[in-house]
């Protein structure tokens, strides 16, 4: 991959050593997942659900979207996914929903970097 | 470290995982899939024993991993089939579960190949080993069972070839006390005589019939192999071998230790009894005598008669079975009698030209 690709990527967030070698060094398979997160619906389906307070569906959605990031190596992500995952397991809507702002912008930067590729 | 056509089940919901862990495995094992629990059960029993190894999520739709592991249980397969979970969200009370449902090992996500790789393949190494394990265990188990038998084939061999030794004072071959043995186990196993009795104890008799003349051993030359017919003297002195033989027996401790031992202790005092109570050494009547004492009694008669003795010459085996029929040899129980007619065709096949050694 480009070096100047890399960087965006990596200033999005995405530890793309880690993720490299999750794939064992298979760049092509990587890159087939990274190009399939944008379509990854768990992201909209978890702002649908804080937005009814279905704190399962939200659960549900935050726990998905954080099992993606991590194999993707999408480390803020991962962490703040982590985060309101684990506010929901308990049911506090109200504290994962003051995250959920840091979250949407993290999201959009990984996004503007991936399409950009 | 690769062997042939072993499998191992990738068992997630998300493609991303499954790419993930196939990636790391598919250079040394052959791969399968399933995107839920449901699936996963078919696949696992469709694969069976080539599966090495089961790669579990916990959160699926329609079917989650603990239910699978519950179900895999209860089949007895997480015995055989090393199963791992791997979990995003590893709390305690699912590891817990995990374990007492028999998983091996639980692995927390997102995954670090090298992790994954080192303790999966660990433990299909102690399960290949224990399999290799089980397999040399039955393969002894056979041996010893092999020899086991060996051993007690001959034992009977010795007892055979002893007894007729003593019976006989001659090099002859155990031809008569297998006969003898032959014809028992017969009567007992295919006609209501033996009805009371199982294919073990069966067998112990036949065993024990063996020895019926062991006795003889106590009686001399003189006696034994006297052409003509014996004085009352003389006579009074062959009847103590029943006694003696009995007497003999009790005295080797490993007899007496042996299950065939009440039975040979019997057939030895008693085989020269009579229906009618005429019989000795005790002058028993009709089923005082034990009905395999019995047996043992008529079946050495008849073979008598059919056979070349230093006292008499060979009978017919058609004329032999008339002459104890008409019970001109002894006093039989009338049942008994009646068997051993029936009996007739196949009691002459023990008498074949290769078996006999009624010339």
């Amino acid at each position: 991959m480009e070096t100047s690709k890399l960087q965006q990527l990596q200033q999005a967030g995405i530890d793309t050593q880690e993720a490299l070698g999750r794939f064992m060094g298979n760049e092509a398979l990587m890159l087939k997942f990274l190009l399939r997160f944008p379509q990854d619906p768990n992201h909209a389906k978890l702002l649908q659900a804080m937005e009814a307070g279905d704190a399962s569906a939200a659960y549900a959605a935050a726990h998905t979207l954080k099992g993606v990031a991590g194999s993707l190596s999408i480390k803020p992500l991962f962490g703040q996914a982590s985060a309101i995952t684990e506010d929901l397991r308990s049911g506090h809507l109200t504290a994962a929903a003051e995250k959920l702002p840091a979250l949407i912008q993290t999201y959009q930067s990984v996004l503007q970097a991936i399409n950009a590729l | 470290m690769h062997i042939d056509q072993e499998t191992i089940l990738i068992v997630d919901d998300d493609a991303l995982n499954r790419a993930i862990l196939e990636n790391l495995f598919s250079t040394a094992y052959a791969i399968a899939e399933a995107e839920d629990g449901d699936e996963g059960i078919d696949k696992i029993l469709a694969l069976g024993d080539s599966l090495c190894a089961v790669l579990l999520d916990v959160v699926m739709p329609r079917m989650n991993g603990i239910e699978v592991l519950r179900r895999m249980k209860s089949l007895g397969l997480t015995d055989r089939i090393p199963f791992f979970l791997i979990t995003a969200s590893p709390d305690d009370d699912i590891v817990h579960q995990a374990y007492k449902l028999g998983v091996m090992d639980v692995i927390s996500k997102p995954v670090v190949p090298y992790v994954v790789q080192r303790r999966v393949d660990s433990v299909m190494e102690l399960f290949r080993a224990r399999r290799e394990l089980s397999a040399e265990v039955i393969r002894q188990q056979n041996q010893l069972l092999q020899q086991t038998k060996q051993l007690a084939q001959m034992s009977v061999g010795m007892v055979e070839a002893l007894a007729t030794a003593i019976e006989f004072r001659s090099d002859e071959s155990g031809a008569h006390v297998r006969r003898i043995r032959d014809i028992t186990c017969h009567l007992l196993r295919t006609t209501p005589l033996g009805a009371e009795l199982t294919k073990e104890q069966i067998d112990l008799i036949g065993l024990a019939s063996i020895t019926h003349d062991v006795g003889k051993i106590s009686i001399s030359d003189a006696i034994l192999n006297k052409p003509g017919r014996l004085t009352a003297e003389e006579f009074e002195l062959m009847k103590t071998h029943t006694v003696k033989g009995a007497e003999l027996l009790s005295q080797i401790p490993q007899m007496r230790n042996h299950s065939a031992y009440q039975y040979a202790y019997d057939i030895a005092m008693h085989h020269h009894e009579r229906w009618d109570g005429r019989g000795y050494p005790h002058g028993l009547k009709g089923n005082e005598t034990p009905i395999w004492t019995q047996i043992v009694a008529l079946a050495d008669v008849y073979d008598a008669l059919v056979s070349k003795r230093c006292y008499k010459d060979a009978f017919q085996p058609s004329d032999a079975m008339d002459m104890i029929q008409r019970g001109q040899c002894g006093a039989f129980n009338p049942e008994l009698l009646h068997h051993f007619k029936q009996a007739e065709s196949t009691l002459i096949q023990f008498y074949t030209p290769t078996g006999g050694d009624n010339k």
